[in-house]
């Protein structure tokens, strides 16, 4: 059977803050419709992967490409193929919720942008908080803005950074049936967690990382 | 008896056996517990005096350095503050004598309404801040630790009024003084302008710690607007006896308004007396979360301030601002793409109206600096004005500047996102030139005498060097603590510490240099283009180094990868 193309190739990623090295040797492949979920301790470098993976941090050595691309936070296609949650999100201090999201869709050149933000609105049921401001909310409903925002966007790529955190359990029970359906839809998802509910319900394939991130188990 | 049987008896437990194993077995019995209850007495009434004084010692346990110590190491600094302070004081009489002398109608005028505009002012910063921080506050730790236990609140925080007070009084005496002297005041009046502004500040901050208690904002935001127009209004009219389009009549009431001034700085003192005992009264019902806003808001403050970034400040007080709205009615967006970001910032001005007012403000200064014969230095006086009015407006760049993370969400380059965030305040700023332009051509007696068009050009670049400037202001990044450090008199600081002091105004002194030293108006324009593309990201040297680095990563792996297909032996038979 032919190998499907990756969506995401990592080559031998190495990365180091000084002299202490957190990632060394890291390979991966992320086809379509695959779900990758990279467990470990705290400290085994799965937030450093994840933040070379989108460009936000510079490896040091090694490769990582997504759809053939090299990943650059500053590309433009990345930007646009690549979605992500991961905890340095941002908001307008003075936008509301309906207004991040109407915002998002928009600059995404989605055209129905209006029942696009009605539909993910409800989903993530942040529809009484559509007019607040994101200061007033909780840190339960931040998370479900930030995971609205990347499904409100056209995307190829997910990448999350413990996306059940500090979520209600109906809320993670919500976000596992997000994520089959996305795998389902052909998207390709990496994500970190902790949780193994969750990833025993989206990951097609764990990877679990040792310390300076060396792949342990691949199944 | 067989021998199977035999052998079962043998394996059968025998009665002492069973009990060895049940004793061995046996649940080992949990040690005794003990545990703590008070004693069944009333508890001893705490002495907020003493609980004082316990605290002040263990912070003096905590203490690494004496008095002395910290003089031994900051002398060079002490040294450096009673110099420039002893030259600044002898610059102030020099001035004061000499403005002393000046006759002129625009001197007379200008002598008695800027201090007095400056008493305004006193007052209505004394009120901002004392609403923003409290007056009264207390940190995270003290709200945590005493403010559950049953003691006296008012017993406890009376103590906290005396920095807002002292602070209020300091600042708006020196300040007031200062502007006083230079104006030509006699030292009589100097002293009757400096008592109503420090008196007069103090009471009002004490009339803030009064209504703290309360919750009620209404009196003190009603006084603040109205010392703050009324301050801006003499500015206005001191611009226009200094432009020759008012009469000079209007600054004939000379005489009086000393006597008004000591009136004014006697009534504030009674004033504040009298407030002071309603204030302290109050303290009791004061609210935790009240007290602990303004500690926070000072611990997060006095962070930013040991990096020098102002920014960070803004972010902080724009943040509260927003969290105390909380709520704003949804508006919907328009367009596609990058038009989207656009008109979302155009939607923004009619939430924020307050910001036009800085920039209504701003605008008076070519024509204050036009007025007062400062025609060479106007464009980087003005600009710098805008760089504050213009700020403002360049909330979302600075949102997509602070982090990458949201950036990263938009598909767009970088450059491109920062030049959609910079188009509203872009048109801003364009207006704020053609409104300032009359006074960049000359249209008061004393000012400038340009053509049209050389006064057009210089509003213009005026109103561009503010654009970038605030750009600049907003988009520059974080200290880097990790950087080598530079050894000063202070310690080890970063590189960066002081140039953060500096950031926007370094863009607006290098795009109005040119036009500062008559040079022709392209090459403010010139440089003014260069500024736009670094600002906008355009060059970004790491990205660039980066990919480069990238594009050599990759061309060495599709290498390896095709000297590794060649060593795999081609099957034979």
């Amino acid at each position: 059977m032919a190998r499907k193309t990756p969506v995401l190739k990592v080559t031998n990623l190495m990365k180091a803050f000084g002299p202490v090295v957190i990632v060394s040797g890291f390979n991966l492949e992320v086809a379509a419709g695959e779900a990758v979920a990279l467990t470990g301790r705290n400290g085994a470098g799965k937030s450093t992967v994840l933040r070379c993976l989108i460009g936000a941090e510079r490896p040091d050595d090694g490769t990582v490409q997504v759809n053939g691309t090299a990943v650059s936070e500053t590309n433009p296609q990345i930007r646009r193929d690549v979605a992500t949650v991961i905890d340095d999100l941002d908001f307008f201090p003075d936008l509301s919720v309906v207004e991040h999201l109407d915002l998002f869709a928009r600059a995404h050149g989605i055209p129905d942008a209006d029942d696009a933000v009605d539909e993910i609105l409800h989903e993530v049921q942040l529809v009484p908080q559509s007019g607040q401001l994101p200061g007033t909310l909780s840190s339960g409903q931040r998370r479900r803005l930030a995971l609205a925002t990347a499904f409100i966007r056209p995307r190829k790529l997910l990448i999350l950074d413990e996306p059940e955190q500090r979520l209600d359990t109906e809320g993670v029970e919500w976000l596992a049936d997000r994520l089959v359906a996305e795998r389902q839809r052909g998207l390709a998802i990496v994500m970190a967690s902790h949780d193994p509910t969750l990833v025993e319900r989206v990951a097609t394939r764990i990877v679990r990382l040792g310390d300076r991130a060396e792949v342990l188990v691949d199944e | 008896m067989s021998k199977k049987s035999r052998k079962l008896i043998r394996a059968t437990p025998t009665a002492e056996d069973v009990a060895a194993e049940a004793v061995i077995e046996a649940v080992e019995p949990t040690a005794e517990r003990t545990f703590f209850f008070l004693p069944d007495v009333e508890p001893t009434v705490v002495d907020e005096r003493e609980l004082h004084d316990e605290m002040k010692l263990w912070r003096h346990g905590r203490a690494t350095r004496t008095f002395g110590q910290v003089f031994q190491d900051g002398y060079f600094v002490l040294f450096s503050i009673a110099m420039i302070g002893a030259m600044l004081v002898s610059v102030v009489i020099r001035a004061q004598a000499g403005m002393a002398g000046c006759n002129t109608e625009a001197c007379a005028s200008g002598r008695l309404l800027l201090p007095s505009a400056m008493v305004l002012a006193a007052w209505a910063l004394a009120l901002a801040m004392a609403a923003l921080f409290g007056p009264v506050l207390a940190s995270a730790a003290e709200g945590f630790w005493l403010m559950d236990a049953p003691i006296s609140r008012r017993r406890l925080l009376r103590g906290r009024l005396v920095v807002p007070l002292v602070a209020a009084f300091g600042v708006a005496t020196v300040a007031t003084g200062l502007v006083a002297a230079l104006s030509g005041l006699s030292w009589v009046q100097v002293i009757a302008w400096s008592a109503a502004a420090g008196l007069g500040s103090a009471a009002l901050v004490t009339l803030a710690a009064a209504e703290q208690p309360k919750e009620r904002t209404a009196l003190l935001k009603t006084l603040q607007a109205t010392f703050a127009s009324a301050a801006l209004l003499l500015l206005v009219v001191v611009i226009g006896v200094a432009a020759g389009w008012l009469p000079v009549s209007v600054v004939s009431v000379a005489g009086g308004a000393t006597w008004l001034l000591v009136g004014v700085a006697v009534v504030a003192l009674f004033g504040m007396l009298v407030l002071l005992r309603v204030a302290i009264s109050r303290l009791e019902q004061i609210r935790r979360a009240r007290l602990l806003s303004g500690g926070s808001l000072v611990s997060g403050m006095q962070g930013a301030m040991f990096a020098l970034d102002f920014g960070l400040i803004r972010d902080i007080l724009v943040e509260r601002r927003m969290a105390a709205i909380g709520h704003v009615k949804p508006t919907r967006g328009r367009g596609l793409g990058l038009a989207a970001l656009i008109w979302r910032d155009a939607e923004r001005l009619k939430r924020n109206p307050k910001a036009f007012l800085g920039l209504a403000a701003s605008l008076f200064v070519p024509y204050a600096a036009d007025a007062l014969r400062m025609v060479q230095l106007n464009p980087l006086i003005s600009g710098l004005a805008l760089v504050a009015g213009l700020v403002p407006f360049l909330g979302s760049l600075r949102v997509l500047s602070r982090t990458g993370g949201l950036a990263r969400s938009f598909p767009f380059k970088t450059a491109q996102l920062r030049t959609a965030s910079m188009a509203v305040p872009a048109a801003l700023a364009l207006i704020w030139g053609l409104a300032a332009s009359p006074a960049f051509i000359g249209i008061a007696s004393t000012g400038a005498d340009h053509s049209v068009a050389d006064g057009l050009t210089a509003a213009l670049i005026t109103a561009v060097a503010g654009l970038l400037g605030a750009v600049r202001w907003v988009t520059a990044g974080k200290v880097n603590f990790q950087t080598p450090m530079m050894a000063t008199a202070s310690g080890a600081l970063p590189p960066g510490l002081i140039f953060n002091l500096f950031r926007g105004i370094d863009m607006v002194a290098l795009i109005t240099l040119p036009l500062i030293l008559g040079a022709a108006g392209y090459w403010s324009l010139t440089v003014a283009l260069i500024v736009f593309v670094a600002l906008r990201g355009s060059f970004n040297a790491d990205d660039l180094r980066a990919e480069q680095e990238q594009a050599k990563r990759e061309l060495a792996a599709s290498k390896q990868e095709s000297a590794d297909r060649q060593k795999i032996p081609r099957p034979t038979r």
